[in-house]
C-alpha cells in the first residue's frame, strides 16, 4: 500500500512533503469550491545538487567505534520492524540506516522520525557493513539506538537529516 | 522522541477493508490489552470522500456533494501510517470502545461522527484530511 504512495520521482511518499499544506492563498467565495485546477508546469529537470560532504576514514572509524560501545553497554534494536517500533513508543533516540536500504524504506523510516524528532544517521556502507559494525554476522539495513550506554554517539552525531 | 500517536493525529489506513482511507486517532491504547497485546488505536475515518463541489453547483447539489460516510475501527498501529496533519474534532464522547460492541451503537456512533466530519468539512477547515489520497 505504502508502495502506491511513494512517489518514485522525487523519492518522497506521497502526502508528507507537500509544502502547501491547506489551500494556500485561494479566497473562494464558498468554503467547498474546489481550488480551479492547477496548470501543469513543465518542470526543469535539475541535475540533484546536493553536496554530501566526504566521509572521511577518520568519522567513519569513530562511527564504527561509538556504535561498538553502544553494542557492549547500551540498549539498542536491530531490523525495520523494531525500529518502526521503537520510534512509535518513543523509545528510539537515533536511527541509523544503511546506504542500500530500499528507498521506500528509508522514506518511510526517516517520516517517522521526523514525526519522533529523532535523528537519522545515514550509514556509510550497505547493510552487509552495517551488521559488521555492530558486530554481527548478519545484515543489517536499518537500527534504532534506545539507550546510548557510555556511548556518546547520540551528542556528537544527532543525525544528518 | 516526541509522542506523535495521539488523539486528533490523522493518519492513513495501510491494510484491511478501508486501506488507503484517512483517518483521524480518537483514543490510544500504547500498551495493548488483554484481548490484543500490541500497541493499537481507536480510529474514526472517512468511508466516503465528499465530492469536488463547482461553482454552478446548486445549493441542493453542494449539499448532497458535501456528505461524508464515516467509519470506525480498531486498528494495529504498524497497519496505520501517521502523517504530519491533524484533525481536532471532538469525538471522545461519541466513539467509545462499547460503541463498537453491537451494531446499532455502531451505527449510533458512526452517524454521529459523520454529522461532525461533515459540520468540520463544510467549514473549509482540514482541507487535505477531506480530500481523497490518489494512487
Amino acid at each position: 500500500m505504502l508502495q502506491r504512495l511513494y512517489n518514485q520521482h522525487s523519492e518522497t511518499l506521497a502526502f508528507p512533503f507537500a509544502a502547501t499544506a491547506e489551500a494556500g492563498g485561494f479566497c473562494l467565495a464558498h468554503p467547498l469550491l474546489s481550488p480551479p485546477p492547477r496548470r501543469r508546469r513543465r518542470s526543469l529537470v535539475t541535475g540533484a545538487t546536493m553536496v554530501v560532504a566526504k566521509k572521511t576514514k577518520k568519522t567513519q572509524e569513530s562511527i564504527n567505534n561509538r556504535l561498538a560501545l553502544v553494542m557492549k553497554s547500551g540498549k539498542y534494536t536491530l531490523g525495520y520492524k523494531t525500529v518502526l517500533r521503537s520510534l512509535r513508543n518513543n523509545k528510539g533516540k537515533l536511527v541509523l540506516i544503511a546506504n542500500n536500504c530500499p528507498p521506500l524504506r528509508k522514506s518511510e523510516i526517516e517520516y517517522y522520525a521526523m514525526l519522533a524528532k529523532v535523528g537519522v544517521h545515514h550509514f556509510n556502507g550497505n547493510n552487509v557493513d552495517l551488521g559488521t559494525a555492530c558486530g554481527k554476522y548478519f545484515r543489517v539495513c536499518c537500527l534504532s539506538i534506545i539507550d546510548p550506554g557510555d556511548s556518546d554517539i547520540i551528542k556528537s552525531m544527532p543525525g544528518d537529516q | 522522541m516526541v509522542k506523535f500517536l495521539k488523539p486528533g493525529k490523522a493518519v492513513i489506513i495501510l491494510q484491511g477493508r478501508f486501506a488507503g482511507r484517512k483517518a483521524v486517532i480518537v483514543r490510544c491504547f500504547d500498551e495493548g490489552t488483554r484481548d490484543r497485546p500490541y500497541g493499537h488505536c481507536l480510529v474514526a475515518g472517512i468511508l466516503k470522500y465528499p465530492k469536488k463541489v463547482i461553482r454552478k453547483d446548486s445549493a441542493k447539489k453542494t449539499a448532497k456533494k458535501s456528505r461524508v460516510k464515516a467509519f470506525l475501527k480498531v486498528v494495529n498501529y504498524s497497519h496505520i501510517m501517521p502523517t504530519r496533519y491533524t484533525l481536532d474534532v471532538d469525538l471522545k464522547d461519541a466513539v467509545t470502545l462499547d460503541a463498537l460492541q453491537s451494531r446499532d451503537k455502531k451505527v449510533v456512533a458512526c452517524k454521529e461522527t459523520k454529522a461532525r466530519f461533515e459540520e468540520r468539512f463544510k467549514t473549509g477547515k482540514n482541507r487535505w484530511f477531506f480530500t481523497k489520497l490518489r494512487f
